[in-house]
């Protein structure tokens, strides 16, 4: 398993220079296929519950391409002259939208893999010195909105165990326990950071990173697949002048694959019974 | 059309393109353009050929035709007026498709044929003119293109405006005559390169196995 901060860096930085280069259909469903890979071994880690947020974010440019272009030679379908939609819609426009569609995805799904695999707190760590105290804040507060989520929905249940109603109506008396639970959980944060001796000028460290040999490969696959991704010539996907997209470059598939890397040291490392809480 | 292009021995220093003009009466009238660069754009096919155009700079969104052989006899206030109006097509395949892009953006290579039609309302084409009737056959060698080029000396023939058009006279037959030809024209079957499917398939299928291995093994 790859633990190393910075070899997931180099990872999320090689895939979406890839997602945002790349907007080859075949190298695109390849960079899927591979982001899906480098997630499988996290997945039970934490809930996914962005697929849903990708899939209705990559709706929207297909939706809208449809809608409001009017060229392309594959016509679906034409509407009377209504203004705004009216018109031909053709096929053309919902390959640019979707291909556009694609790359959010991709996004979207590069960014939950690294959600997923690595800990903010993990992040943090390696930051250097002048950074640490913002980088700490910076984490702390970005962590905030996923737990006050995750108790209000608590206190939600809570009602429902007892039979009370969870409508609208019911608002305010579900927003006092919650100020009062974030209340109490901002008193313990400050504890606990003072009891860390945070603030104290000394940085203690704690279970320091190793570098083990799949956390450098995957930092080496990675800066070659930017290299290649940057430098090998583009054959960009424009479907109003060509539906079918071009032949992919192998050099470009080659450095969608180094991608991969993270994906094949997990599946050929012993199964982690003992996983690591940060 | 790439086949076409990927083909041509590397004598064709040369390069031709088509402009296929059709007014709203009906009439066409087709230019050859040859060209020593690369690429041009649409507005310099316009202007290489020789035909009378007025365009109207729109800044960086790039310029309109106004007026094509002078139709219409003025150029209208705000260069489109109200009417019909120069509708711009690239020859994809067999067909006429709309141009994405205006003149002075769009790009013709060797082989490559611009079509505008004075028209009313969206995406009217012009009639089907195939490449070979305005420049000759694309492919064909020195020796070939100068018997093409030999038999219609000077019926409708333009007058030569640009030095390079002296070098390849374009010959413009009659518009019923260019109309009648239709169809697309004849191309060599396209050979097929299976090596990037081939890595594109293994790849996907490793994948794949590497997907199926990581699902069996416990969930961490």
């Amino acid at each position: 398993m790859i633990r190393h901060p910075l070899a997931w860096g180099a990872w999320t930085t090689a895939a979406l220079a890839a997602a945002f280069i790349d907007r080859n259909p075949y190298l695109q469903a390849l960079l899927l296929l591979v982001v899906i890979n480098v997630f499988l071994p996290y997945r039970g880690r934490r809930r996914a519950g962005t697929w849903k947020f990708a899939l209705a974010l990559a709706l929207v440019p297909i939706l809208f391409s449809a809608a409001l272009s009017r060229f392309g030679q594959h016509v679906l379908f034409t509407l009377p002259a209504v203004p705004i939609i009216g018109g031909r819609w053709t096929l053309d426009a919902v390959a640019f939208g979707a291909s556009t569609g694609f790359a959010l995805l991709l996004t979207v799904a590069v960014f939950a893999v690294l959600q997923t695999a690595v800990h903010s707190a993990d992040f943090v760590a390696i930051l250097p010195r002048p950074l640490y105290r913002a980088g700490t804040t910076v984490a702390l507060a970005l962590a905030f909105a996923p737990k006050t989520l995750a108790a209000f929905q608590s206190i939600r249940e809570a009602r429902q165990l007892r039979g009370q109603r969870t409508g609208w109506r019911s608002a305010p008396a579900l927003l006092l326990p919650l100020l009062l639970t974030t209340l109490e959980r901002a008193l313990q944060y400050g504890e606990s950071l003072d009891a860390r001796g945070f603030g104290s000028g000394r940085r203690s460290r704690y279970r320091p990173f190793r570098w083990t040999a799949p956390d450098v490969l995957v930092v080496v696959a990675s800066v070659t697949a930017i290299v290649a991704i940057a430098l090998l010539p583009v054959a960009p996907y424009n479907p109003y002048l060509d539906l079918v997209p071009a032949v992919p470059n192998p050099a470009r598939l080659l450095a969608v694959g180094l991608l991969a890397v993270p994906a094949v040291s997990a599946s050929l490392s012993r199964v982690d019974h003992a996983r690591h809480h940060a | 059309m790439a086949a076409l292009l990927s083909i041509r021995p590397a004598h064709a220093a040369i390069h031709h393109a088509a402009l296929v003009i059709q007014h709203a009466s009906g009439s066409v009238i087709t230019r050859c353009v040859a060209f020593a660069e690369d690429q041009i754009t649409g507005l310099q096919l316009v202007e290489r050929s020789g035909v009378q155009h007025e365009e109207e700079s729109f800044g960086s969104i790039g310029a309109a035709m106004c007026q094509l052989d002078r139709e219409p006899s003025t150029v209208p206030p705000g260069c489109f007026g109200s009417g019909p109006y120069w509708q711009y097509f690239h020859r994809q395949g067999g067909g006429w498709q709309t141009s994405a892009f205006g003149a002075s953006s769009s790009v013709l290579r060797d082989g490559d044929m611009d079509g505008w039609h004075y028209a009313i309302g969206a995406n009217q084409a012009p009639g089907n003119v195939a490449f070979a009737s305005v420049c000759g056959a694309p492919a064909a060698p020195p020796a070939a293109m100068a018997t093409n080029h030999a038999t219609p000396v000077a019926t409708s023939t333009p007058a030569p405006t640009a030095s390079l058009e002296a070098v390849a006279p374009s010959a413009s037959p009659r518009p019923d005559a260019v109309l009648a030809s239709t169809g697309p024209p004849t191309q060599p079957p396209k050979p097929t390169p299976m090596g990037p499917w081939l890595a594109f398939g293994s790849m996907a299928i490793l994948l794949l196995a590497l997907g199926a291995i990581n699902l069996r093994r416990r969930a961490p």
